[in-house]
């Protein structure tokens, strides 16, 4: 006894590799891969362009990264990751900084270098020389500073300062 | 049964036909807020080609988004602390820029409107992205944007900069 199958033409080469042999399990894959990509890319990896040269040279303009947003679900952020800042309106535009202090952290910038609660930090990612001038702030106990790496350009115009926890969204993935 | 489901789907498609009407002719404060936004960021963006009479016509346009005591007030890195008070003053600004910067373009990618209780006013949370011809950094910045609705129209009250990094 032939079953239907048996008997049936073989499908065509364009229809193996357009659609696949079996047309069902193939759509079931899409739907499958379609709700998979947007779980991950929603909820756990936000894909980013990088514009702009405040992390400069660590993250290049035009650069394609991805914001873990697991990154911080077993600790919290710590001194020298670079983060994904969302700003208040939504996140389709979200700053990349690195955190230099933490909450409850007296941080200030004297002749260009870092000091945390008085002591100088060394920031091997700063390779431009940098003359930045920054009384001391303290952060509270929700706050982080955040800096961009690239320390050349003058402190009036670089973003940086305090971010509440709230808006970091995760650590950047490379 | 045949007569039955094509009622069904008939009076499905006109539901769905009904919702989207009203949604088109009656829409609500926060849809009307977005799409006078969207209307901003193109009247305030200008290219290099522009010709001049455009220029001004285009300047001026701006002015119907604003009440006419509108006050501006603007604290970003880089820029040094402004103030505008005034429909005028911001027109007056507006043709300021248009001769001093040969391209502009403005987008709001992220907008988040809140409407009052009492549907007369509305606070409007806008990331504003500007780009320069000739500049290699796009220019970010958030803005918080108070409307306040005269007769059937949402006219800026109130712009100030938010500063997310404080």
């Amino acid at each position: 006894m032939e079953t239907s199958e048996e008997t049936a033409p073989p499908p065509s080469w364009l229809q193996v590799v357009l659609i696949g042999r079996r047309p069902t399990r193939t759509l079931w894959r899409i739907v499958l891969l379609v709700a998979v990509c947007f779980v991950v890319f929603n909820f756990v990896l936000l894909p980013i362009h990088v514009e702009g040269v405040s992390m400069f040279p660590t993250y290049k303009e035009n650069a394609v990264n991805c914001i873990n947003r697991l990154g911080y679900v077993f600790h919290e952020p710590r001194r020298g990751d670079v983060v994904g800042i969302r700003l208040r309106a939504g996140r389709h535009v979200m700053y990349i900084k690195r955190i230099v202090g933490l909450p409850g952290e007296t941080l200030a910038f004297h002749h260009g270098h870092l000091f945390i609660n008085g002591k100088m930090v060394y920031e091997p990612y700063v390779k431009a020389p940098c003359d930045w001038e920054l009384p001391p702030v303290t952060l509270e106990s929700n706050e982080y500073f955040v800096v961009g790496d690239n320390r050349s350009m003058p402190a009036a115009d670089h973003t940086k300062g305090r971010a509440q926890r709230k808006f970091i969204l995760g650590k950047v993935l490379l | 049964m045949r007569s039955a489901w094509l009622r069904l789907i008939l009076l499905a498609a006109f539901i769905a036909a009904g919702f989207l009407g009203w949604h088109y002719w009656f829409p609500s404060p926060e849809r009307v807020i977005r799409k006078d936004l969207t209307e901003l960021a193109r009247t305030a963006s200008f290219s290099a080609n522009e010709a001049p009479l455009a220029k001004l016509y285009n300047a001026q346009a701006l002015g119907k988004f604003f009440t006419p005591d509108v006050l501006i007030s603007f604290d970003a890195p880089g820029a040094s602390e402004r103030m505008l008070q005034g429909r005028d003053q911001l027109l007056e600004r507006a043709m300021g820029a248009r001769s001093a910067i040969s391209s502009l373009k403005i987008e709001f990618p992220d907008v988040n409107v809140t409407v009052a209780p009492d549907k007369e006013s509305a606070v409007a949370d806008i990331t504003v992205k500007g780009r320069i011809e000739g500049e290699k950094d796009a220019y970010l910045q958030e803005l918080r944007v108070t409307f306040q609705k005269s007769g059937s129209q949402w006219l800026i009250r109130r712009v100030e900069t938010v500063k997310t990094l404080s």
